[in-house]
């Protein structure tokens, strides 16, 4: 029987992956950190605040997001928006998700390509 | 605002690039009071949802090398191998070498042979820890400065000629031959630069300068057999029985001689002897024979076992 340790490490490894993937999709709405956060995990895709902070800012420096600060509301936030850079890099990474999903139904099915 | 996340934005924003640390400090407070809020919405009080989220957030210092996307090992596997490499090869001889030096420099310079010997140990020890640590930092420092060291790309041609029963590896070959060529080395300098002078400010020489007619040329030359003997055994690979054989030959014609002169008191330079008075006595001159020659013998001994049991198991 595989341990638990071991299942958790590949689920991880299989969705560490699709956080950047679901965040693009996300932004294309401008959201906030903790915002986003609560979106995610609405939708299934679970992730801990240290890894999203981080990685929002880092997406920020590579020009995948925009950000602007928003000093209407109680307290300063920071919104991020997908940019015209993320949407290209998006559609790539959605494609090539689509390609390992058709892979693994043909391997599935014994289907050669 | 609380305490706990003032001492928490602290903490973090202490390990953060200074030209960014404003901004990420006001949006990751935001991001707290947000996460706080959430909870409290769910009926915590606020103490306790402060320290669940914080909790949550995990060790500052781990945030921190997140946001700043600095890397949380002192050597990643991109230098990794190398530093084992040259970490592996630098300690199999050097600290080795260092320490004989000092002993036999400490032995007849001073005054105190015993005390020589952990002199000798100290110091290779040291030059041990010293490898051991300049290494590291070096290779820390290129690991955090992302420095390619543009070493040659792994290739098949690299894959040992018999990989699986190689039994003689790079390391212990440099490092006999490291020893032998040390020692041919040594014959020669310590009848020029013994560092023990004489009475007039000469130099004593350790081994007794009549042996140069005949003994101590014949014994660098068995050494430089020795050296040809060691690539040959790394050529091969492995120990067969002509090795075998060729390494109880070369033992013997450096062993006998040595355990010989020795025996018949003729190895070491009389002066040298009688310049102390403790070695000149003659209970301590056989003491000393007595563990140079039982040393000598037990040295071949192991050295021929050792090469015959190996050459054994290859066969077996």
């Amino acid at each position: 029987m595989v341990s638990d340790e071991t299942l958790r490490t590949h689920l991880q490894e299989l969705r560490r992956g699709t956080v950047v993937v679901a965040s693009l999709i996300a932004l294309r709405r401008p959201d906030y950190g903790y915002a986003l956060l609560q979106r995610l995990t609405g939708h299934g895709f679970p992730v801990d605040a240290n890894t999203l902070y981080p990685l929002l800012r880092r997406l920020e420096e590579q020009g995948l997001l925009t950000s602007e600060w928003n000093t209407e509301e109680s307290r300063p936030r920071k919104f991020y928006r997908t940019s015209d850079e993320g949407e290209s890099v998006l559609q790539r990474l959605l494609d090539d998700l689509a390609d390992v999903q058709t892979s693994l139904t043909g391997l599935i099915e014994g289907v050669e390509r | 605002m609380s305490s706990l996340t003032d001492r928490y934005l602290a903490a973090t924003l202490r390990a953060v690039p200074a030209a960014r640390r404003e901004e990420i400090a006001t949006e990751l407070r935001g991001s707290i009071e947000d996460m706080i809020d959430g909870r409290r919405a769910e009926g915590r009080d606020p103490a306790t949802a402060e320290r669940e989220v914080l909790t949550e957030l995990g060790n500052p210092a781990q945030l921190a090398a997140r946001y700043a996307d600095r890397r949380l090992q002192l050597i990643g596997p991109t230098y990794y191998l190398a530093w084992e490499r040259l970490m592996k090869l630098l300690l199999s001889f050097v600290p080795a070498t260092v320490g004989i030096v000092v002993g036999v420099l400490e032995a007849t310079d001073g005054e105190n042979p015993g005390g020589a010997i952990g002199e000798g140990i100290a110091t290779g020890l040291q030059t041990a820890i010293h490898i051991a640590f300049w290494v590291t930092l070096v290779f820390a420092v290129l690991e955090r400065t992302n420095t390619s060291l543009n070493l040659p790309a792994w290739t098949v041609d690299q894959l040992p000629e018999d990989h699986v029963n190689r039994q003689i590896t790079l390391v212990d070959a440099a490092a006999a031959i490291g020893w032998l060529v040390l020692v041919i080395a040594y014959l020669p300098l310590q009848h020029f630069r013994s560092f023990v002078p004489t009475d007039d400010g000469g130099n004593l020489p350790l081994l007794d300068p009549a042996l140069w007619s005949f003994w101590l040329p014949f014994l660098m030359a068995v050494l430089a057999v020795n050296v040809g003997l060691e690539v040959a055994k790394y050529r091969a690979g492995r120990w067969t029985w002509p090795l075998v054989a060729a390494n109880i030959v070369v033992d013997l014609a450096f062993a006998v001689p040595v355990v010989w002169l020795m025996w018949t008191d003729r190895l070491l330079n009389p002066a040298f002897v009688n310049r102390w008075e403790w070695l000149g006595r003659e209970e301590n001159l056989n003491t000393i024979a007595t563990i140079v020659i039982a040393g000598t013998v037990l040295v071949v001994l192991w050295d021929i076992a050792d090469s015959a049991i190996k050459a054994y198991r290859n066969r077996h």
